[in-house]
């Protein structure tokens, strides 16, 4: 019985060590101790830079054009809220974003910003989901699309520079080597433009961000989705380079919203997968 | 179909007066306006250098040009925004992209400016210095409203695309009309009604432009600023007119002063053709002298350095006791003074050109009291005056108000030699005065030069009218290849030429007398 006791009374002060510890490690918000935690964005107002273009993650408030909404936009509200920064956005066409964010114009890119090694030699990530990509196509997929090589001899349109561009090079090379015509390329400078594209039978299909493809789905009833593929890019927040706080305070921020799960209802809020987010990490090469 | 056309419509409407959508207008505009005005300044600047004669200068603006215009204004903007900050200089949004498209402005103005500056014919410009007016009056009160008739198109074209093109300062962060009308649609996909709505707006911030253009082009239209039909003068009869007192002869005929214009060895060469090879001539007070010669001879080049519109290269040439626009070094050498205008207006020597060299922009009253009133600081009431009277005696009072393409090029000479008058002329110069009239108007043009020979004045005249220079002139001075050949009394060089070439030239003009 004694033993008994002893091991339940061990049992308990591990538990109780352990129940200690977790309640230490896991970070909470806390804004008001900004200046000891993170104390080079003292005093400072932050500016996040969006393009205000791409629902569901940066978009205008159909109500009041003046205010800025979307999962991108929610998230940052919500982060540094809990870091204790006030923010402001600043928008701009999305080409302009990243060289704004390295020269040190805005202070935080927040807007479907994919990670890349490449990118990484200039900015610094906090990733926190990962990528997918909708295929669009004219509504009842006359063209019977579901993967990308099903596009051999098509035409095909995604933004240029994106990761969807690249999808379509890699799927028609595929379709070179497999012995069928090419895919023919044809880039657009945003994503309603390429949508456009497919409205006008100018192009078989369109490959997006799949969320921004579900929202046009939704308004636009002439296509549909035809498939979405999770390509394992990985979503994330970019900053110039040696801003340690900020990459630090970021990434203690959506672990925090991640655990305490308001990251989610922002998620079901915006109508975006949830499955699809990471843990949080910081990259910086 | 057609409730759904009308909705569309409504939609766009009521797009097009939401204030989202002109807070981008108004961005665009702030951007276009600065820009232009800025870059219409900046512009002259360069292209004044562009034509000016000093290397460096045209250099620096020819480069300038070739490089903001060669390259992108969007690369220009990021290069700006986002290059500038690591050397330390962090420039706004809005900052940015005025500054870009101003500098960028610049260079197309520049060349807009320039377009229209030469589009003017140089003669009008060699005419307001033979006035005595300096580069930039020049500029300001002959060259450029002449140049606005073919710089205002351009310009508006330029501002026209600049409203529309500041859309690209979207990449940095200037949130403009077709950014924010992009923003719309990539909330709602409804991008015919939206853009549609742009476009309007578009529209109307560009009709803006346009009206301002034709109103712009209405007031340098000098036809229509002319519209109102002042009170015709009547002509006066020219031998009721005191001519000594209109034409204020400062001293009388009658006061000898042999040395009045003194050419001593006179050389000039254009390149390695030499022009005038040393002339020593001298005419008095009051003094008529004509001369003559074959073309080429280098008669008008004299006259041109008489004035000093052009440098003496060797000799030196001596109007009433002064060096026009010379000073005399230590070492006795002679250098042309830095303000020439002011030393052309203060010799007051009056010049009529072959080609009339009118002010084409103004009326023949405006081009007779121009110097007066903007070189010698007249008082524009009395030069008006004074201007009507001058025009009457040569027989235009009805024509005070009409631009010089209204008159016939007899008329239009006379408004010549009355607005040389007008400035109180102590000499007159005439280079061929009737070469270029028809010759049923050579008539009125030399009584009006023969009124003023009778007045007093001392003048020199290049002309091949062989009458006309029998009748008036005190002596004729012959030349040929840069040198004067013979001369003396009309009777002397005209009835026996001494010198073979005098004898054949005459033979050539010879002709039947129509006056």
């Amino acid at each position: 019985m004694r033993l008994r006791h002893a091991i339940g009374a061990c049992a308990l002060a591990v538990l109780f060590t352990v129940a200690q510890t977790s309640a230490y490690a896991a970070p909470a918000c806390e804004p008001e101790n900004l200046a000891t935690k993170y104390p080079k964005l003292a005093g400072k107002k932050l500016k996040i830079g969006q393009d205000g273009e791409s629902a569901p993650f940066s978009h205008r408030d159909p109500k009041d054009f003046n205010h800025l909404i979307g999962l991108d936009a929610d998230m940052a509200r919500a982060a540094f809220a809990c870091i204790g920064v006030p923010i402001e956005f600043t928008t701009g066409a999305w080409s302009g974003l990243i060289p704004a964010a390295m020269s040190g114009q805005i202070d935080v890119m927040w807007d479907t910003l994919l990670y890349t090694p490449e990118r990484a030699k200039r900015m610094d990530f906090v990733a926190y989901m990962n990528s997918a990509t909708a295929i669009i196509v004219p509504k009842g997929n006359p063209k019977k699309i579901k993967v990308v090589t099903d596009m051999c001899g098509l035409t095909g349109t995604a933004n240029l520079g994106t990761t969807q561009e690249a999808m379509l090079r890699e799927g028609s090379e595929k379709c070179v080597a497999a012995g069928k015509k090419p895919i023919e390329i044809v880039t657009s400078t945003d994503m309603p433009a390429g949508l456009r594209l497919v409205l006008n039978s100018r192009a078989d299909a369109s490959l997006t961000n799949k969320f921004v493809g579900d929202i046009a789905a939704q308004t636009t009833p002439a296509i549909e989705v035809a498939a979405g593929i999770v390509t394992g890019a990985r979503i994330a927040v970019g900053t110039a380079k040696g801003n340690d706080d900020l990459v630090k305070a970021i990434a203690d921020a959506l672990t925090v919203l991640k655990a305490n799960g308001e990251m989610k209802k922002i998620y079901e809020a915006n109508k975006v997968d949830y499955d699809l987010v990471t843990e949080p990490e910081i990259l910086t090469k | 179909m057609g409730s759904e056309a009308v909705e569309s419509i409504l939609e766009t409407l009521s797009y097009s007066v939401s204030g989202f959508l002109l807070q981008g207008a108004l961005a665009a505009l702030e951007i276009a306006v600065i820009a232009i005005a800025a870059g219409v300044v900046l512009g002259l600047g360069l292209a004044l250098m562009r034509l000016s004669t000093f290397k460096p200068a045209s250099a620096f603006a020819w480069f300038y040009i070739w490089f903001m215009r060669g390259t992108p204004v969007l690369l220009q903007l990021v290069f700006l925004y986002d290059a500038l900050p690591p050397m330390g200089l962090k420039l706004d949004s809005f900052t940015t992209a005025v500054l870009g498209f101003t500098l960028n402005e610049a260079a197309f103005c520049a060349e807009i400016i320039r377009g229209g500056i030469i589009s003017v014919d140089r003669r009008q410009t060699v005419a307001a210095a033979a006035l005595g007016m300096a580069r930039f009056l020049t500029l300001r009160r002959i060259i450029l409203p002449q140049a606005m008739r073919a710089i205002l198109p351009a310009l508006a074209n330029q501002s026209i695309s600049v409203i529309k093109g500041t859309a690209v300062a979207s990449v940095i962060f200037v949130n403009e009309l077709t950014f924010r009308s992009q923003q719309i649609v990539g909330q709602n996909f409804k991008f015919f009604t939206v853009f549609a709505a742009a476009g309007l707006i578009y529209l109307v911030m560009t009709s803006v432009v346009a009206g301002l253009q034709r109103y712009l082009e209405r007031r340098f239209n000098p036809e229509i600023e002319r519209k109102r039909i002042a009170t015709p003068v009547p002509d006066e009869e020219p031998e009721a007119m005191d001519w000594r007192t209109l034409i204020d002869a400062k001293a009388p005929a009658a006061v000898q002063d042999p040395a009045f214009v003194v050419c001593r060895d006179v050389h000039k060469s254009y390149g390695p053709r030499e022009i005038l090879r040393g002339i020593d001539l001298s005419v008095g007070r009051g003094e008529v002298v004509v001369i003559m010669g074959p073309s080429g001879s280098g008669k008008s080049t004299l006259l041109r350095l008489i004035n000093h519109l052009e440098h003496v290269d060797g000799g030196e040439i001596v109007v009433d006791g002064k060096h026009v626009g010379y000073e005399s070094h230590t070492d006795g050498r002679l250098e042309p003074v830095r303000n020439l205008a002011k030393a052309r207006a203060e010799a007051r020597i009056g010049m009529v050109f072959q080609s009339f060299n009118l002010f084409e922009h103004l009326s023949a009253l405006e081009n007779v009291v121009e110097a007066p009133v903007q070189v010698y600081g007249q008082n524009e009431v009395e030069a008006r005056g004074r201007g009507v009277r001058l025009l009457s005696a040569v027989g235009l009072g009805r024509h005070v108000d009409h631009l010089p393409h209204r008159l016939s090029g007899g008329q239009q000479q006379r408004v010549a030699i009355a607005r040389a008058l007008a400035v109180s002329p102590k000499l007159m110069l005439f280079d061929e005065p009737t070469s270029a009239l028809d010759p049923e108007l050579v008539g009125e043009v030399l009584t009006a030069i023969r009124h003023m020979a009778e007045a007093g004045m001392t003048m020199i005249v290049v002309t091949h009218e062989v009458r006309f220079a029998r009748e008036v002139a005190d002596r004729i001075v012959f030349m040929d290849e840069g040198l004067i050949v013979e001369q003396g009394t009309p009777e002397k060089v005209l009835d026996r030429p001494q010198q073979e070439r005098t004898q054949r030239f005459l033979r050539l003009i010879e002709r039947p007398a129509k006056h």
